[in-house]
């Protein structure tokens, strides 16, 4: 049985070399096919990249340039000051620590309690098991907005609001039953012999799943865990909703606060674009680090769902 | 896995049932405290908010005192004389008509560009999907500037071409297509599981259309499109549903405007229920709001998967 996940890694993978095109010996045309290929490959990395190089020379233009008319793409004065006194003036530092802090535990909440659901779904045989999965397929549906109002009068009337809990409790509650589900998915298909082997050695399930599993799933729970460091770290409504005090926002709602129009003030640009940068920093780090991660969840999403 | 022979898997699987039967107890407790969290954040954070929500949403209520409950009030308050929910559903389902049809032509498009074998194909992949890892709030507020009429890099760059430029957000005409454009530049999460699917097709099939005499269209049109269609309905169910709940687009980029242009109903019942200090929170309202919008998105996919079987394709061998 391949794993689902597996699967999809080795096909996205060979994404760059499995042959599509077996051209025939006629040269003229795949001549002129390789090079309007290679013409619409610059358009579309101009379109991903150029935003992305703009939004650094905005930061290095000094906060009147930016408004110059006709605009002026390159700047004329490099002001590298503004990434130091843009995060400053946003209080990144500050934000970028609670945003930090609420990653990592919802990231390690929500990952573990997902492995430990899809162990037992998995691997242990107890009564209710097919319900429970059901459950939390079924919940897979329900769309995160419904939870919203209730939850916020619960929070409040618990005394959690304005504070991180509501951001990090749900995740070690099983938060996200895709999680479960992949967890699920992965565990199935590792040999019953294994967890045989080490109870004949005396271990427990605590021990077989510390020891044993959890090395052997690195892959899924490794998935998961980029999965959930995006969710987190991109959050807006949720922190919007729960945190009142600007000294405990994470970074999506402090960037937004100060680019959103208040009191008819206008929003120094350059000082924005100079911390954006710095904001989308940890999440590119992640992703040239471990970048068949990253493909390898959504398409596990695709190919669990071809069956 | 591969460590493990094929023989032993077999052999283990069948001494592994024996071992369960003989200590079940102690599988059974285990698993329920394995499965504990999970379940404790089903009821609290599924099973009570549902039940909650539907009461919620028969009763007029502003989170200080008791919920008063009204029957249908909201829901006719609603549907007749509400002059910003019929706009809101109308933006709704702007939103979703011009951005699913896109996500997927453009992503499927995307991954039959990426799937072919030239060098540097990788570069323009990992480049496409970029904007899909970058936090959403930074790439909004990024599109923002990029839009702006003036100083924005759009204009001036249609400027310098000698083409048209435009208002983008800040004409009702223009709102709600300039959000969609924002929307579609993180495609790339689309095309990665197009490519996905792509490359599971057989090559044998390509090949036998090819000793065949099948041009490029009747290929696709025969052979890509249907071999891909199981994903394609996942695609057409995984974008209405996200697109019939997109928030940070319109809050961040417009916050609803001009007028009701870019007003879309996940804004809507964020403004209602948790709205700007001094007015009074309509929780219940906008929890009828919220059920408008799940049982849109429940019949979204309830259609979508009903009507299936006509245009998609499954191996009846199997």
């Amino acid at each position: 049985m391949t794993l689902p996940t597996e699967a999809a890694e080795a096909t996205a993978l060979t994404a760059g070399t499995e042959p599509a095109t077996r051209a025939p010996a006629r040269k003229k045309p795949r001549l002129i096919g390789t090079t309007s290929w290679y013409v619409v490959a610059i358009f579309i990395c101009a379109v991903m990249i150029v935003p992305l190089l703009w939004m650094i020379t905005i930061g290095l233009k000094s906060r009147t340039a930016v408004f110059d008319i006709p605009p002026k793409l390159l700047p004329h004065e490099w002001t590298w000051s503004n990434f130091v006194n843009g995060p400053k003036a946003i209080h990144f530092p500050r934000l970028f620590l609670n945003s930090m802090i609420i990653t990592a535990l919802s990231v390690f909440g929500g990952v573990l309690t997902a492995m430990m659901a899809g162990y037992a779904l998995a691997r242990l045989r107890f009564p209710g098991r097919k319900l429970w999965f059901y459950l939390f397929v079924g919940s897979m549906l329900l769309p995160g907005v419904v939870g919203l109002i209730p939850l916020f009068q619960l929070y409040k009337s618990i005394g959690w609001y304005d504070t991180w809990l509501p951001l990090i409790v749900p995740a070690f509650l099983g938060g996200n039953p895709l999680f479960i589900f992949l967890a699920r998915q992965y565990f199935l298909a590792i040999p019953y012999s294994i967890d045989e082997a080490a109870k004949i050695d005396g271990a427990g399930h605590l021990r077989i799943f510390v020891s044993v599993m959890l090395p052997l799933t690195r892959p899924a729970w490794l998935t998961m865990a980029i999965l959930a460091f995006q969710a987190s770290w991109n959050d807006y409504l949720n922190p919007l909703v729960y945190l009142y005090s600007s000294g405990k926002w994470p970074l999506s709602v402090g960037m937004a606060a100060f680019v959103s129009p208040f009191a008819g003030k206008t929003p120094d640009w350059s000082y924005y674009m100079a911390t954006n940068l710095l904001y989308m920093l940890p999440p590119l780090i992640i992703f040239f680090a471990a970048q068949r991660y990253f493909i390898q969840g959504l398409g596990a999403l695709g190919s669990t769902n071809q069956k | 896995m591969s460590r493990v022979s094929a023989a032993k898997t077999s052999v283990g699987r069948r001494s592994a049932r024996g071992g369960m039967s003989r200590n079940a107890g102690s599988d059974v407790k285990a698993a329920y405290l394995f499965i504990a969290p999970a379940m404790i954040g089903f009821f609290v954070f599924v099973g009570y908010p549902l039940v909650r929500s539907f009461y919620l949403a028969l009763t007029k209520y502003n989170g200080l005192t008791d919920p008063v409950f009204v029957g249908l009030g909201n829901f006719r308050r609603l549907f007749t004389t509400d002059p910003a929910f019929w706009p809101a559903l109308r933006a709704t389902g702007y939103l979703v008509v011009l951005y699913v049809p896109l996500s997927l032509i453009l992503g499927l498009a995307l991954a039959m560009f990426c799937n072919q074998r030239f060098a540097g194909v990788r570069v323009v992949r990992t480049l496409a999907y970029l904007p899909v890892v970058l936090p959403a709030i930074a790439t909004i507020t990024l599109w923002k500037f990029i839009l702006d009429p003036q100083v924005g890099l759009l204009n001036t760059v249609l400027d310098r071409l000698g083409l048209p430029t435009s208002l983008w957000l800040q004409s009702a005409n223009t709102s709600m297509p300039s959000v969609v454009l924002v929307m579609l530049w993180g495609v790339g999460a689309t095309m990665i599981i197009f490519l996905a699917a792509l490359q599971s097709v057989p090559t044998e099939l390509y090949e036998a259309a090819r000793v065949d005499g099948a041009g490029p269209w009747s290929v696709f049109f025969r052979i890509t499109l249907p071999m891909i269609s199981p994903i394609m309905l996942l695609q057409v169910i995984l974008q209405t549903t996200a697109a019939l709940q997109t928030f940070n687009q319109p809050k961040i980029l417009t916050n609803g405007g001009p007028g009701f242009s870019t007003n879309v109903l996940m804004l809507s019942i964020y403004n209602n229920g948790f709205p700007t200090l001094g007015r009074i929170p309509q929780l219940g309202y906008a929890s009828a709001q919220v059920w408008v919008l799940f049982v849109i998105i429940i019949a979204v996919i309830a259609l979508t998967a009903k009507f299936s079987s006509l245009w998609t394709y499954s191996d009846t061998s199997d």
